[in-house]
Formats: C-alpha cells, sequence, structure tokens
C-alpha cells in the first residue's frame, strides 16, 4: 500500500495535483495488469472557495477500501504551502516517510490580522524530524514562475514527488496524465514546470 | 468529466462518487435530471449538464429541492427514468413531496440521490437522511465505494420499477466527493414510453385523495415494501463471510464498511471476525441476518452517521437472537453517534468492543503534542476582491452610526463567512468563553445563522414581538432570495414587519460551485435565459422601500443601508456585484495595480478590517501590503483608507 497526503491552500491547485495522481496511479496498474489495485482519492477541504485548509489523501494497494489515510501511515506528505505541510504532517506521516515542502508562505487572516504566529520553516523541518520523517524543502513557486507561471507549482511538486524514490507511478505515465488534464495551452509549461520540479529534487537527493 | 459520457466499455477510470453516481444514471438510460445545488451533491448533476450534448435527457437546476423533486416525480409518474440529487438539508425542503408521494408510487424509474454531509463540513447540521428513507417507507440503498456508486444507482433504478417506489440512494461527502477506480459499463439509451394512465394499476392512482383513499393507499406501500424484501434478500449488494468458531461479528454498511474493512485489516482480525457488508439501510435483509447471527454473542454495527441500522438490528435480534451483544453509538456505545469515522476511529471502537489492546507510543504522542502548538489556525475567508467584503464593511459603518443592540440575522452561502469569527474553530461551546468572547475578527456581521432563507422569517418574529433595542436586518444571496425567501417578503409586507432585507446579489450560485440561477442570464447548459429582476419582484410583492447599490460603491452602500434601516415597515436593499472570481476567470489577468503608499501608511490596520485575504501586513516595519498574487484591483480598500495610503494606479502594468 502506499498512502499520501497532498497539502495546500485553497486556489493552490492541490486537488487538480491530486487528481493527476491518483488518474496516473490507475493507468500504472492497468499498465502493469495489476487488477487487485484500487485506488481511493478523498479530499477534505473547508467551506471557503478560496484560501482554506485543503487536504488531498491518495491510497493506492491492494487492501485500500476508504478514502482516508490512517494517522502516522502517509509514505509522503506534498507540502503546497508549509503550515499546511506542518497541519497535515503532524497527524499522518509514517515514521521513515518524506516530507516534501514548498517554502513559499501564504499567511492566514489569524497570522495576518495579528491574532496567531506562523511557525519558522526551520521549526516545520525541524518537527518533521522529531517525527522520524526526512524532509526536502525549496521554493516551488520560485521554479513554476522560472517555467512560466506561479500557477504551475502544483505540478512542480508533482516533478518533485516523481524524483522521490517512495513513488510508485512511473513518470512518463504522469506526464501523461497532465497532458490529458491540464488545460491544452498550459501543457508546454506544465511539462517545464513538471521537470524542473524533478530535476530540483533529483539533484538535492543526489548531494 | 469527459469520461463520465465515455463509451470505452470495462475500461477503468477514476471517478468521483458523485461522477460515479451520474454515470450509473447514463447506464440506466434516465431521462430527466434536476437539483437545486447543494455540497456535497452538486456535481452530479453538475457532470450530467455538462455532458447532456452527447445524450437525450432533460437536465435542470431548479429553484429548490422540493421543485427538483416534483420535476422528477411528475416524469416519472407518465413513465420516464427520473433522477433527484440534494444534500442531506435539501431533503428537509423536498419533505412534503418526499413523504406523500411513495402512497401512489411512481411508474418509470425514480432515484433519489441525498448526499448527507457527517462532520458537516458543508452543512449545518449533520442529519442522518436514512431516518427519511425508513419515514417514508422506501428502499434505501447505501453504498461503500465509488464503483458501487454507479452499480446501485443502476439497480435502484431497476428496483424502483420493480416496486413502483422511489428508491433512496444515500451518499456522505466521503464518497460523493472522493474518487476511486471504477469500471465502466454499458450505456443504455432512454426507453422513451412516455404516456399518461389516470388508473395506472390502482384507480385514481395518481390522486392520494381520489378513492379508495389515502389510507387505502398507505396500506398499498406497505404491501410493496413486504414485496420488496424478496428483492433485498436477493441482491449482491448484502453479503456477509462467516470465519469457523467465532462469535463476534461486524454489520457495516456504506463509508462504515470501508473503514470497518481496513481495521480488521490493520488489527489482523480477518479470520476472528464475521463481517455483513449492508448494501440497503431499508429495510434489512432478514433471512441473510439470521443466518449470519446464528452463531453470534458479540455484535458490532458500524454506519456513518446516526444508529439507524443499529436500531433496526437490534429490534430483529431483540425477537430472533434475544442473547446478543450490539455494539454500535447507542447502549453500548463504542462510537460517537455524532462526528464522522476514520479507520483509526473505527479501529479503537473495534478494540474497545472485543477488549483488544491498541499499542500506543506515548512518546511519539508527546512530541505530537508539542509540533501541533505550532500548528496555528486557518480561518476561512471571504476572496479578494468579494462583493460581499464591501457589503459587510458598509453594514458595519451604517449600524455604528445607529446605536442600540442590533440583530443581523444570516443565511447561508458564501456570505455566511461574515458570521464566523477568526480562531472560531479553537473556541470551546462553554459558558465562560460565552462572558468573554476572546477574539474580534473583520468577520462578525452575522448574529444568527441556521438555513437558507431563515434569516428573514427570524426578523420577522423579532420584530413582531416588539424588539426596540435596536435595528433588525436579513440577509440572504441571490439564489437563496430564489429558493427560499419569496413567501417570506409577502409575509413581511402583509404582516408590516419592521425590517431590513439585503439582498447580496452576486449573480452566481457560488459557494456551491458557481452554478447559474435567474440572476446570471443562463441556464444550465449555458443556454440564454431571461434575467429575472429581484427588486421588480420585491416592489410587486409590496415593498415600497427599495435600494440598488453596487457593493464595490462604498460610501453609497453605506447610505442605501442606512436609508433602508430608518425606513418603518419592510425594506429591501439589493447589493448588486458580480462574483469577483467569475469576473477573474472571464477577464484576462491584469498585475494588479493596487498599491501601498509607504509615506502615506501609518500601520493603523483599518484595511485589515476589511478581512480581503489580499491585504498583508508588516509587522516589523508596521506597514500594509498588498499580496499581488491575490489582489484583482476591486478598489475597496483604497476607499476605506482614511489616510489615502491605498493608490490605484489606472493604465499601467497591463500583462
Amino acid at each position: 500500500m502506499f498512502n499520501m497526503i497532498i497539502a495546500g491552500v485553497g486556489g493552490q491547485g492541490s486537488i487538480l495535483a491530486s487528481h493527476i495522481f491518483a488518474d496516473a496511479a490507475i493507468r500504472a496498474s492497468v499498465t502493469n495488469g495489476d487488477n487487485d489495485i484500487k485506488v481511493r482519492l478523498g479530499e477534505t477541504f473547508g467551506a471557503a472557495m478560496r484560501g482554506g485548509s485543503v487536504a488531498s489523501h491518495v491510497k493506492i494497494g491492494s487492501d485500500v477500501f476508504s478514502p482516508l489515510v490512517p494517522e502516522d501511515k502517509s509514505d509522503v506528505v506534498l507540502g503546497l504551502e508549509p503550515l499546511e505541510a506542518l497541519r497535515v504532517g503532524v497527524k499522518y506521516i509514517a515514521p521513515g516517510g518524506m516530507a516534501i515542502i514548498n517554502i513559499r508562505k501564504y499567511e492566514s487572516v489569524d497570522v495576518k490580522t495579528g491574532q496567531a504566529e506562523y511557525p519558522s520553516i526551520s521549526d516545520i523541518v525541524s518537527s518533521f524530524k522529531k517525527l522520524n520523517a526526512n524532509v526536502i524543502t525549496f521554493d516551488a513557486t520560485e521554479i513554476a514562475i522560472k517555467a512560466g507561471t506561479a500557477k504551475a507549482m502544483n505540478v512542480v511538486m508533482l516533478g518533485a514527488l516523481a524524483a522521490c524514490p517512495k513513488n510508485p507511478v512511473p513518470r512518463k505515465i504522469l506526464e501523461e496524465v497532465i497532458k490529458d488534464r491540464v488545460p491544452p495551452q498550459t501543457i508546454e509549461v506544465n511539462l517545464k514546470a513538471f521537470e524542473s520540479g524533478f530535476n530540483k529534487v533529483s539533484e538535492d537527493l543526489r548531494r | 468529466m469527459d469520461i463520465v459520457a465515455s463509451n470505452r466499455i470495462n475500461e477503468k477510470v477514476l471517478l468521483m462518487g458523485n461522477e460515479a453516481i451520474a454515470r450509473g444514471a447514463i447506464e440506466a438510460g434516465v431521462e430527466v435530471i434536476s437539483a437545486y445545488p447543494g455540497t456535497p451533491s452538486s456535481e452530479i448533476v453538475e457532470t450530467l449538464a455538462e455532458i447532456s450534448n452527447d445524450f437525450e435527457y432533460y437536465v435542470e437546476w431548479s429553484m429548490n429541492e422540493k421543485i427538483a423533486f416534483e420535476v422528477a416525480a411528475g416524469a416519472s409518474l407518465i413513465g420516464a427514468r427520473s433522477l433527484v440529487a440534494m444534500k442531506n438539508a435539501g431533503l428537509n425542503v423536498a419533505m412534503d413531496t418526499f413523504m406523500t408521494l411513495p402512497y401512489t408510487g411512481i411508474k418509470g424509474g425514480m432515484v433519489v440521490v441525498v448526499a448527507d454531509d457527517p462532520g458537516a463540513h458543508y452543512s449545518s447540521n449533520e442529519q442522518d437522511t436514512r431516518f427519511a428513507a425508513v419515514y417514508a417507507e422506501i428502499p434505501c440503498l447505501e453504498p461503500a465505494s465509488q464503483q458501487e456508486a454507479k452499480e446501485m444507482t443502476k439497480e435502484a433504478f431497476e428496483i424502483s420499477e420493480a416496486l413502483e417506489l422511489p428508491v433512496f440512494l444515500r451518499s456522505v461527502t466521503r464518497l460523493s466527493h472522493a474518487s476511486g477506480d471504477v469500471i465502466l459499463g454499458e450505456i443504455k439509451k432512454p426507453l422513451k414510453k412516455i404516456g399518461f394512465n389516470k388508473h395506472w394499476k390502482i384507480p385514481y392512482r395518481w390522486n392520494v385523495y381520489g378513492p379508495p383513499g389515502a389510507v387505502s393507499k398507505h396500506r398499498w406501500l406497505h404491501r410493496q415494501m413486504e414485496k420488496s424484501k424478496n428483492i433485498i434478500e436477493k441482491s449482491k449488494f448484502n453479503t456477509f463471510t462467516l470465519p469457523k468458531n467465532t462469535d463476534m461479528g461486524i454489520i457495516a454498511s456504506g463509508l462504515g464498511l470501508s473503514y470497518a474493512a481496513e481495521a480488521i485489516f490493520i488489527l489482523g482480525l480477518e479470520e476472528k471476525l464475521a463481517f455483513f457488508k449492508l448494501g440497503f439501510a431499508n429495510p434489512l435483509p432478514e433471512e441473510k441476518l439470521r443466518e449470519f447471527l446464528k452463531g453470534i454473542k458479540k455484535l458490532i454495527v458500524i454506519e456513518e452517521g446516526d444508529p439507524v441500522i443499529e436500531r433496526q438490528v437490534r429490534s430483529f435480534a431483540q425477537e430472533n437472537f434475544p442473547g446478543i451483544n450490539i455494539f454500535g453509538k447507542e447502549i453500548k456505545q463504542i462510537l460517537n453517534p455524532y462526528g464522522e469515522l476514520n479507520v483509526d476511529y473505527v479501529a479503537k471502537g473495534i478494540s474497545k468492543a472485543i477488549g483488544l489492546q491498541m499499542k500506543e507510543d506515548q512518546e511519539r504522542i508527546n512530541i505530537k503534542k508539542e509540533i501541533q502548538k505550532k500548528v496555528s489556525p486557518r480561518s476561512s475567508t471571504l476572496c479578494a476582491g468579494c462583493p460581499h467584503l464591501g457589503t459587510y464593511w458598509a453594514v458595519k459603518k451604517a449600524l455604528q452610526d445607529r446605536k442600540g443592540v442590533h440583530i443581523v440575522n444570516g443565511d447561508i452561502g458564501c456570505y455566511e463567512q461574515g458570521g464566523y469569527g477568526v480562531f472560531s474553530h479553537t473556541i470551546n461551546p462553554t459558558e465562560d468563553n460565552s462572558k468573554s468572547y476572546p477574539i474580534s475578527s473583520p468577520y462578525e456581521i452575522l448574529d444568527t445563522i441556521y438555513v437558507m432563507g431563515s434569516g428573514i422569517g427570524m426578523a420577522m418574529g423579532q420584530s413582531q414581538v416588539g424588539y426596540k433595542d435596536g435595528k433588525i436586518l436579513a440577509v440572504a444571496g441571490d439564489s437563496t432570495f430564489f429558493h427560499a425567501t419569496l413567501p417570506a417578503i409577502v409575509n413581511a409586507v402583509y404582516t408590516k414587519a419592521d425590517i431590513t432585507y439585503l439582498v447580496l446579489d452576486n449573480s452566481w450560485t457560488c459557494m456551491t460551485g458557481h452554478q447559474p440561477n435567474p440572476t446570471t442570464g443562463i441556464n444550465i447548459t449555458g443556454e440564454k435565459t431571461k434575467v429575472i429582476n429581484i427588486s421588480k419582484i420585491a416592489e410587486m410583492m409590496g415593498i415600497t422601500c427599495i435600494r440598488i447599490v453596487d457593493p464595490y460603491k462604498v460610501e453609497e452602500s453605506i447610505q442605501a443601508i442606512q436609508e433602508a434601516l430608518d425606513f418603518t415597515g419592510p425594506s429591501l436593499v439589493v447589493l448588486r456585484g458580480e462574483c469577483a472570481l467569475q469576473v477573474q476567470r472571464r477577464e484576462k489577468h491584469k498585475n494588479p495595480q493596487t498599491f501601498i503608499d509607504r509615506d502615506k501608511c501609518t500601520g493603523c490596520k483599518q484595511c485589515l478590517r476589511l478581512g480581503c485575504p489580499a491585504i498583508t501586513f508588516d509587522n516589523e516595519n508596521k506597514i500594509a501590503g498588498i499580496d499581488s498574487l491575490l489582489c484583482v484591483d476591486c478598489g475597496l480598500c483604497n476607499q476605506i483608507c482614511s489616510f489615502g495610503a491605498i493608490t490605484l494606479k489606472k493604465g499601467n502594468n497591463d500583462v
């Protein structure tokens, strides 16, 4: 079984990213002839159209039935936003799991109005380490902007995931699904974003 | 969405629960589909609307769930297969017809899909509508996966026609909004056998009052439900496994079943527990249950929502197997009858029932507690540039100038954000906290919030009993105006209630995903329609004090609201500004031209009180800022800054 949670803020594209990944997982299972493999994608998002916490749970395996990842069982936390990565990670990251985090902050109204404090990135990283998880951090938004648009940050993160040894879905199939699922005029930018994310994390992991 | 219309039979694809239900309807040859949008059910009909060009069915967004239910029922009476979808609370609106239709039954298959919301993610309450299926005495199916959602939808049409009764399909948020692998089946062409027969099989078939009268039709309904037992006994959706030498068993349904299956696996109890997968919440497959319960001493019932199945099983067991210990959500309680389930929680519940000790890593729990303190909340907000930000600012200012304890009766929709305090989820509902509510927030305008249209009704009660300590207001959106407030407006005029009704008209049904409504100018399939004018309707209903204003114009909005407040009798203000997200989607993206003049900004934080997520604040330098990724240049913040520190530079920086 493989469990992952994509965490972000409404409007960042975490739902599209999770659908791309889950769709690719199904296609990979069909390609491999694994008829027993099931895929579940459970989403939790609050009442807000934009700006609320969003977490998408993706599960792949033969013994998968429910849409939610159990506590301490997420092999990967893909954090599109650092605070959201921590919010999900503290509950779900598996010991030995991997957190891949975009360090670009999206401050909440609570923080902006001075009624809450945003944890520092180093605090977030050390929290994951205390939970026996590995952490990769980088500015995925910056990479997306360089690839053509800040909106492709979610796809940069999928590229980063593809470079991670825990990822069970072949890179090629992920790229195929991206081509099918993003708006046609943005395919090129998104594939570039995917590759940039992939290269960034591949380099970091080699070091 | 296209995949839902796909002809690639036997292909394994990823579908959302709601898409799977839509696909099931197409595979069943559905002919009429109706709904009022309601999270988490909206995508069922939205999906069917998006692909409607490929099919022959009729699809509509109705004005409310009762009308949607009646549209589907009417089509069904004359032989068409129909599907109506709604959220949990939507059923309350449809309830009148819902309770009476089963007395006559239907002709063409009719499936009533209701998506409940355990955990109240998007709803005012957690009501379990399976009770309504029991109440109305109709069969109720409960899918546990996306594949089952599709199969059960198809099956529901068949059962509906076999029994001549509407059939209830109960979904929940975690099914409707979750996705899973689904194998596509064959698409059936609609039968198109439409015809009216006033005395079809029974005299005055479609008239509950007609001879032989309502009681005899009720008796007919009971006979049909007796017949349904044969179908339910044979259904492939009710199955069980019975390992040898066990006296412990689980009965689980719906999402509860999916959690139970994983929990049993995690606890390593596959060989030790008998497991009944129940696909019907009404009626129970009694013969199968009898076989299952024969050797069982300890029984655990796991279901999402209230103890609907548990109560039925308990009453069945009491008659037939009186010695069984039944664990569930009441009496021998292992799970709470509120909130939603998950795998960990169900595993704990099962362990408790069978006396199994679960290992806990205390050190990790302590580490988590420490980390949790750093996870600051993210309260929900209105969107950057939302017209309701302007409306609420104007309401605050208009009321500030008038002394008293004013009551603003709210409603549900995006504008319900106007009733949230920041940190709202971290406040415990204690009496101490009620005395010293600890937080101040830009979003504290609405004083009461219940359901669609409830604000104006409650405002009238407050007015009629003689509340004079302050002004009485009610708010509702454009879609709610048509859904639930029209009779209330007549009521206000007729009874001379002294209230001010603010219609927050942003031209779309936004909270549920931007569906069109009579203020939009298009219908569900994008076809142009007449725009129905809110203020003219109010005028015709007899409201004499009506103001129409653009909520992006702050001073004008304050003045319009004040004029309405000063009027004695019912007054109405239409605050009309299109949803900022819809405007953004339509128009070419531009870099925002709203800037903070650093020399003029005094750091007073007045602009933060607007509650716009695009306004930032640099605490070190005590200066406001604009988030260029979010700002849409709506022009609200520059109108409210007392120091002229926020400027809109027109005409440069176009991208």
